[in-house]
């Protein structure tokens, strides 16, 4: 692994902070300029690949034009090793192989994971809180109509700050009275999984013992860590737009729950049509503010770049149902249920029996 | 980059093609022969837990306990009462959903004799209301609950859905036909009187609720009434108005 070049200088780039000139440049250039404007300095993530339109991953197919393909460095296509075959994007850029989205995702949680909170606190107003205690609420864990309770083993993927998993807890534990329910949480970022490791350590010790916590990928769980058709709830908070293979991770999920068991998922999503007025000012904050929040805040201005890109980038609400459904899940209802008019949406689909 | 746009488009497009099948099951408000109804309400799976859960609502009432009771019986788990994006509201609405649609199949025995099938628009209307009011019998003592639930601000469009959507059924069954403003001023009378009468029925002790059919029947006459003095008042005006005008036509004034 650490034997192939085009990895390293991935990873080098990332903990230098990809360069500012190159990401705003990508953004007011064509597609088709790319490659001339971006290749002195990161000649790898901008490959020559047919131009994406709106979709998470597609299959790699043959692009268009025969001079497109020529232009990418052969070495660095052998090197990065576009193993899977297909590529994805990261924020507005397209064209990246899986594996450097993983990887450019993981640089910028890195350097966001210290001040997570105060950010969401700031880019939200604290709302972030109420949509976090809905979601939690609305799918009542621990609540059995058995007596003594049912036990309920919970998933939470990229929770790794635990903002979901400890009010799951204490729904679970104080609310519903089921001290038979126990909550993972999994992130594929080591620093995100020590934020929450450290604030775990503030919870009752009943619930501490009901916690564990899990390094891994959502698009390939470890079978030995998590069973296929063990789990009762699987949950996803802000989380699932920045997964290289948004299928994979919905066919993951669908392994390990049982029949029965639940997937849901809050997200950014699209405003309702009919508020055009509030959709205008939300994009003006997102792209005028939030960036510049997270410059003045945390000292980082690109990594919130990206959060708000790929909040753009991220399928609207049907779309994303529509994925659910592909992946073998059964929705009720309309499938969802919009927060704030359409900022961020729940999501929930049920394994069939 | 033309056959990946080409198909993305296409998804889309397929995506579009299907979200309007699923906005008309629900914005369906009257009745179409050409066109029948979208039928199923909820999905197997739904379809599996409510009946299940329905059985409980007279010990458990309309609540997140019976919700589950259903679900386990189904062979599902408790938390695969998610599936129900409206929580104990959904149990509700299977409760309306499923009588509403009850009723149909009931006309026939109901008008099955020919004295009963002779009987005038009105009448049938106060036989099916009160019919559809009998079928709140067995979760009568829990219904001041659900009607609770209705009136919550969330569930308050869907409940009036509902019940405009009875008024419509009831209608449709007694045969009316009128396709002036009547059909308007009809079925919300009637969405009032029912609403009502279920309301009185949750504090009705009598013997086989003779007081709410009681009830039921002074409010529609109440309403026909009503109708008739309205009616009645604007043929009064109307012939008032056009032999003012005569009048003043004799008096030669150009009108």
């Amino acid at each position: 692994m650490a034997a192939r070049p085009g990895l390293l200088r991935a990873t080098t780039q990332i903990s230098s902070r990809y360069p500012r000139l190159c990401m705003s440049s990508i953004r007011s250039s064509s597609i088709s300029s790319k490659n001339s404007t971006c290749s002195n300095s990161s000649s790898s993530h901008h490959r020559a690949v047919a131009g994406r339109t709106f979709c998470t991953t597609t299959p790699n197919r043959k692009p268009a034009s025969p001079s497109a393909s020529s232009t990418a460095d052969p070495s660095d296509n052998n090197a990065t090793g576009n193993a899977t075959g297909r590529t994805t994007h990261f924020g507005f850029e397209d064209g990246l192989s899986e594996s450097e989205k993983t990887e450019r995702v993981a640089g910028v949680f890195h350097s966001v994971a210290e001040s997570y909170d105060r950010m969401n606190d700031l880019m939200s107003f604290g709302w972030h809180r109420v949509w976090k205690d809905h979601f939690v609420s609305s799918l009542n864990p621990g609540h059995s109509s058995s007596n003594p309770p049912a036990p309920q083993r919970i998933l939470d993927v990229a929770g790794g700050t635990g903002d979901i998993a400890f009010r799951m807890l204490r729904h679970a534990h104080v609310l519903n009275r089921n001290p038979s329910v126990h909550v993972t949480i999994s992130d594929i970022n080591p620093s995100m999984l020590a934020v929450g490791k450290q604030r775990s350590a503030s919870l009752p010790a009943s619930q501490q013992a009901s916690l564990s916590f899990l390094e891994a990928d959502a698009t390939s769980l470890p079978p030995g860590a998590i069973a296929s058709n063990s789990l009762d709830l699987y949950t996803v908070a802000f989380g699932i737009r920045n997964f290289a293979n948004i299928p994979a991770a919905l066919a993951e999920a669908r392994r390990v729950l049982k029949p029965g068991g639940v997937f849901a998922c809050l997200e950014f999503s699209k405003v309702v049509a009919g508020a055009p007025l509030f959709d205008a000012i939300y994009k003006r904050w997102s792209f005028g503010a939030i960036p510049l929040i997270g410059q003045l805040v945390a000292g980082d201005r690109d990594s919130y770049q990206y959060l708000v890109e790929s909040i753009e980038r991220f399928p609207s609400q049907e779309e994303f149902r529509g994925l659910i459904e592909d992946a073998g899940f059964v929705v009720g209802g309309r499938g969802y249920e919009n927060l704030t008019g359409g900022v961020a949406a729940i999501h929930k689909g049920m394994k069939p029996l | 980059m033309a056959p990946s746009r080409a198909f993305t488009w296409l998804a889309t497009l397929r995506r579009a093609q299907l979200v309007p099948s699923r906005a008309s099951m629900v914005a369906r408000s009257y009745h179409s022969y050409d066109h029948p109804p979208p039928s199923g309400t909820f999905n197997p799976a739904e379809q599996a837990i409510l009946s299940a859960a329905y059985k409980h609502v007279p010990e458990h009432g309309f609540t997140q306990h019976a919700l589950s009771l259903g679900a386990r019986e189904a062979g599902y788990l408790d938390i695969s009462t998610n599936l129900l994006p409206e929580g104990p509201f959904s149990l509700i609405r299977y409760h309306l959903v499923t009588q509403r649609e009850a009723l149909a199949p009931r006309r026939e025995t109901i008008f099955g004799t020919p004295d009963q099938a002779s009987l005038s628009v009105p009448a049938k209307v106060e036989r099916l209301a009160w019919e559809r009011l009998l079928a709140n019998q067995h979760v009568n003592h829990r219904w001041q609950e659900a009607l609770a639930v209705m009136a919550q601000p969330s569930y308050v469009p869907s409940s009036l859905r509902e019940l405009a959507l009875l008024a419509d059924e009831i209608y449709h069954l007694a045969g009316d036909t009128s396709v002036d403003p009547t059909w308007y001023t009809k079925r919300g009378g009637l969405s009032a009187v029912y609403a009502s009468s279920e309301l009185f029925m949750t504090n009705d002790y009598s013997p086989g609720h003779t007081e709410t059919r009681a009830f039921l029947q002074r409010r529609l006459d109440e309403g026909s009434r009503l109708g008739s003095a309205v009616s009645g008042l604007a043929q009064w005006v109307g012939f008032t108005a056009s032999a003012g005008v005569n009048v003043l036509r004799s008096k030669g004034v150009r009108i």
